[in-house]
């Protein structure tokens, strides 16, 4: 019971002490300050796909920097914004891969030795873009993500560099916060990141040619058999 | 009698200033109704695939609720479409015209959805709502005594939206609906701000949705 007690009378003495330097002015300009400021922690549902799924054994490489991301951006001539980032672009990354491979498992490191993998996946976040209501007049942010995506064979050869962008924007205008304007548009732009993977990953011309070379070798098998 | 002039002034502006004029066109290949059979759904989508505005989710709920006029259509959130078809009605993916879509429509996966699911017609509305013109000040003080604010801003609004109807079925367009709306919106301040608000999307969703509603043929145990 005493200790709320001795919390308060502390913060009345620091108070008290502000106020003699003349320093509450300052206190309370740097709390408004703190106040303006935007936090978010990206929340966000993402649907099973609707996609065949790839006769393929994946491993996808989510280590610690990719799981825990945050980006913080802090330009002159706008209010900083944090944005937690990590646990929902792994939410989606497990989903998709989970939906277009037949067989996929997340790992927070590369596989070391022998294994039965086809591929393996490693993406990273390079780069993140925000415009904020101040730039587009409205309660609308829009988000730029870029990922690469390191694909390496189950050797651990590389196989390829993705370099993948995905964009989103905040849809309803009336939204009260700004939390949840920047939300929205983080979550479009994970969503069209997902879209992405999905429709574009087999299209990538060094997969499709790993993909030919796999298979030739079965083809040619198949007719010494016959 | 000098007293009640004010209020009377404000009745006067409330009533008539910020009104909104509303025009609708539709556009129907053939004059018969669209049938919809009882386990057959619409879905209305809003396209966005421009970078320059997006077609608000809420105004695309309004437009389902008055389609549906309380139960009488069978319609579906879109929501729970795009997530049902992900990744297929994304932005990046959504097909802009018949001939995309009928290509869509004979991929076994999402073939087999849209039956599943019982989607006969796809309705895609485009457009948005913007402010064409403000004008006017109001400050506002704060004092140890209290505060106010005085002075007086007017903006306009314009909707301008396009209801485009895709038959999933016969795979074929069955209609267009466009609907213009317009407003002025007043803020009043004497002390405490008044707002005038000219409903321009309601008035917006109001007429695209009922006249959409005359698309479709009432279901019922009749319906085909």
């Amino acid at each position: 019971m005493t200790k709320p007690q001795v919390s308060i009378n502390a913060y009345c003495r620091t108070l008290q002490l502000l106020s003699h330097l003349r320093l509450l002015p300052i206190v309370a300009v740097i709390t408004l300050l703190i106040g303006c400021s935007t936090n978010v922690t990206v929340n966000g549902d993402y649907p099973s796909a609707l996609v065949a799924k790839q006769p393929l054994s994946v491993v996808l490489v989510l280590d610690d920097s990719f799981s825990s991301y945050r980006f913080t951006s802090e330009k002159d001539n706008r209010q900083p914004v944090t944005m937690a980032l990590g646990e929902s672009q792994v939410q989606l990354f497990n989903r998709v891969f989970t939906d277009l491979f037949q067989n996929s498992a997340t790992l927070q490191t590369l596989p070391t030795g022998q294994n039965t993998l086809d591929l393996i996946i490693v993406p990273e976040i390079t780069e993140v873009q925000l415009a904020t209501p101040m730039e587009t007049q409205l309660n609308v942010y829009e988000v730029w993500l870029k990922y690469n995506l390191k694909v390496y064979d189950g050797n651990g050869q590389p196989v390829t560099d993705w370099m993948m962008s995905a964009y989103g924007k905040t849809q309803s205008r009336f939204l009260k916060s700004d939390e949840e304007a920047l939300n929205q548009a983080t979550v479009m732009a994970l969503r069209d990141a997902g879209a992405r993977l999905l429709t574009g990953f087999q299209q990538i011309p060094e997969i499709r040619q790993w993909l030919a070379n796999r298979q030739a070798p079965a083809k040619l098998s198949q007719r010494t058999e016959r | 009698m000098r007293g009640a002039l004010p209020w009377l002034l404000l009745c006067v502006l409330a009533t008539s200033a910020c009104g909104t004029s509303t025009r609708v066109d539709e556009f129907r290949p053939s004059s018969t109704l669209l049938p919809l059979n009882d386990n057959e759904k619409v879905v209305v989508v809003g396209r966005r695939h421009s970078g320059a505005y997006e077609t608000d989710p809420d105004f695309i709920n309004c437009i389902g609720t008055r389609l549906a006029n309380q139960g009488q259509l069978s319609v579906m959130p879109e929501q729970q479409f795009l997530d049902s078809f992900y990744p297929w009605f994304e932005p990046r993916m959504a097909p802009l015209g018949l001939k995309r879509m009928g290509g869509m429509l004979e991929d076994p996966l999402i073939g087999k959805r849209v039956r599943e699911l019982g989607i006969r017609y796809m309705i895609w509305v485009d457009g948005n709502i913007e402010t064409t013109e403000k004008s006017g000040a109001i400050s506002c003080a704060v004092a140890p005594g209290g505060g106010g604010c005085f002075g007086f801003s007017s903006w306009d609004k314009a909707a301008n939206y396009e209801a485009i109807i895709w038959d999933l079925g016969k795979l074929g367009e069955k209609g267009r609906v466009q609907v213009d709306s317009k407003g002025s919106s007043y803020l009043l301040a004497v002390g405490a701000p008044i707002p005038f608000i000219a409903r321009v999307q309601g008035e917006a969703c109001e007429g695209i949705g009922t006249r959409l509603q005359s698309f479709f043929a009432p279901a019922g145990p009749g319906s085909p």
